[in-house]
């Protein structure tokens, strides 16, 4: 009897925790998902929906027409009040974007390779210290090395124009940021590869560069891999530089800022650009999950 | 050994020299600037010339004025504390709500796992977005968040509040339902500190998961065993061995929020009445928005690397020493 009793009164409690638990992990996904679904409602809602918080609405794409057209768009087609929206053609910004994120890791990530596995594999005079070296230049603010890109960039011609608010420019300010943080991701992967099998490969005759180029870097393909999605995102995603360095050029980041009309900023194509922003990146960060970790803290929290 | 002395100064070297020249040089030569009078629409008279005598160094052009001026400049001032604030808040935010995603998420099932995999998705938010998407629903009149704070946060409280003063002698005023987040001091530093607590505080849980993970389970089981509830396992045994991890992460979040700028130009744009002007966003209205003082928004950007240096070199330390 008072075992029974104790039984169900500590089920009880069990329930409730348990019952606790599940309410707050819903807090905690709601918390997570509501700023990103809002988004992605708020995209797809008709201009005169966006501003209230209802959720019905017929879905329209109108929102991406509008920002990826040069001509003006029709909106709310066979109402009696037809308005049309200016297109705003940010087709040019997208391409900005891939252009100076892809440039900048086909330009950092071969380098960072042979550094990371240089540093990996050598001992050579200094290599701690430089490597630690390395990894404080990520905590140089970015406003310090934008100052005087800027002024040199506002003077240095380059195929006839100043490359202030050129790709290139934004390409080369990246660099400052993608590659000390490749290096580090990149000898993390080189220093879990065992290293008998370059042994081996060297008692079989093979000179350092063939060992590099035939052994070691097939096998941290993956890591490489990995590494050059995080660069990616990083230089997609990079704003400050966009916005000092890069200028006119505008980036999808400092094209978000366009979409301010005169009636302040129009939300539903701000959302609309706001996903073609970050969809891409969602599928590369789902691609490597498992290393963010890693990545954001330099292997600092194992 | 089979390692040629020149080889890896060979893989090095190009990446070595491509990183001097976009951070040493930049360092350098904004130090050398901050140490001029120089403003974009008349560029200045540096003091190393090179004439026809060689190298000249004419000392009369340097100044200190520049930091004379970040020191008695009230808006500097003003950026340094909004700076402080927001690290705090958001800091102790991120880790204490990060924190406790861990520790919830960390025992299995099936929702547990959801979440786990959710914890990634902020991380594809770019900054400059994240900006713009909360001050989108933290819009006083069609914001989803403005919403839900008054329907879930103000109405109960409210409602609980007027049964209070229901009784006599007391009279408690209630939570207004029609504050503008954004255009009120405090909540814009406040809402400011919790987008960025949005994007930081599940990969701060990420990290705390996995070193949570890494823990030995016999130790709880032991605890457990001793007879110690959930709360004292927590204080007494997690808190405790997690320390070193908490340290670390805490650290790195505070280097990356003294350089909060990009939610700052996309959420608030500084204000209202420069509440959420960050040192970096003063740099940035200083040199290029609106003065176009290079001198000067160099001498500033100066004591962000001082104050940066001495983090950095904290968490050097703890890293290093962690083993």
């Amino acid at each position: 009897m008072t075992t029974a009793a104790t039984g169900n009164r500590s089920g009880f409690r069990q329930q409730s925790a348990k019952a606790l638990e599940t309410a707050a992990l819903l807090l905690i996904i709601a918390f997570i998902v509501l700023p990103i679904l809002w988004l992605a409602i708020t995209a797809i809602k008709p201009q005169e929906k966006a501003y209230s918080t209802t959720l019905i609405f017929t879905p329209t794409l109108t929102n991406f027409e509008i920002i990826f057209s040069d001509t003006s768009v029709l909106i709310n087609e066979g109402t009696d009040r037809e308005r049309g929206e200016v297109g705003r053609n940010m087709i040019p910004n997208v391409f900005n974007s891939i252009i100076v994120s892809g440039a900048t890791i086909l330009i950092a990530i071969p380098l960072a390779t042979l550094a990371a596995y240089a540093f990996s594999r050598f001992q050579f005079l200094g290599n701690g210290v430089l490597l630690i070296w390395i990894l404080t230049t990520q905590f140089i603010p970015a406003i310090v090395v934008a100052i005087p890109f800027f002024t040199l960039f506002r003077n240095v011609v380059v195929f006839g124009k100043p490359l202030l608010g050129t790709q290139l420019g934004l390409i080369i300010v990246n660099m400052s940021i993608v590659l000390p943080y490749a290096i580090w991701m990149i000898k993390g992967f080189v220093d879990a590869l065992p290293g008998e099998i370059e042994e081996a490969a060297f008692v079989d005759g093979c000179n350092d560069f063939q060992i590099l180029f035939f052994i070691s870097l097939p096998l941290i393909r993956p890591g490489v891999l990995v590494a050059s999605v995080f660069a990616f995102i990083m230089s997609w995603n990079e704003f400050l530089f966009a916005l000092i360095i890069g200028r006119e050029m505008r980036t999808m980041q400092v094209a978000l800022m366009t979409t301010s009309g005169a009636r302040g900023i129009m939300w539903e194509q701000m959302a609309a650009a706001g996903l073609v922003v970050m969809v891409p990146i969602f599928f590369l960060a789902m691609f490597i999950r498992k290393n963010v970790v890693d990545g954001l803290t330099m292997g600092a929290v194992k | 050994m089979r390692k040629k002395r020149w080889v890896p100064w060979v893989l090095v070297g190009p990446a070595l020299l491509i990183i001097v020249l976009t951070t040493v040089y930049p360092l350098l030569a904004a130090l050398y600037f901050s140490f001029h009078k120089y403003r974009l629409r008349s560029p200045p008279q540096f003091a190393i010339q090179w004439g026809e005598a060689g190298l000249h160094i004419d000392w009369s052009l340097l100044t200190l004025d520049n930091y004379a001026l970040a020191f008695s400049d009230s808006r500097f001032i003003n950026s340094l504390q909004v700076t402080f604030w927001f690290t705090v808040i958001s800091v102790a935010l991120s880790v204490v709500i990060g924190l406790g995603i861990a520790v919830i998420v960390q025992k299995g099932g099936r929702l547990h796992t959801l979440t786990k995999v959710l914890l990634i998705f902020p991380f594809a938010v770019s900054p400059a977005l994240k900006g713009y998407s909360w001050r989108f629903m933290l819009n006083e009149n069609y914001g989803i968040y403005d919403l839900l704070i008054d329907q879930l946060i103000v109405g109960p409280i409210n409602a609980v509040l007027s049964i209070i003063n229901a009784l006599p002698f007391v009279e408690i005023p209630l939570l207004s339902e029609s504050i503008v987040w954004l255009g009120d001091k405090f909540w814009a530093l406040f809402m400011l500190a919790m987008s960025e607590t949005w994007g930081w505080a599940p990969l701060i849980a990420l990290m705390f998961v996995g070193a949570l993970g890494s823990i030995d389970e016999q130790i709880f089981e032991a605890a457990r065993i001793d007879g110690a509830n959930r709360l004292q396992i927590f204080f007494r045994v997690t808190l405790p061995l997690l320390r070193p991890v908490i340290l670390i992460v805490t650290m790195l979040k505070t280097i990356f929020s003294l350089k909060m700028f990009d939610q700052v130009v996309t959420m608030t744009g500084g204000g209202p009445v420069r509440a959420t002007q960050t040192i970096n966003y003063y740099i940035h209205q200083v040199g290029f928005v609106r003065g176009l003082d290079i001198g000067y928004a160099s001498a500033m950007s100066y004591i962000l690397v001082v104050l940066l240096t001495i983090c950095a070199a904290a968490y050097v330390s703890l890293v290093l020493n962690r083993d």
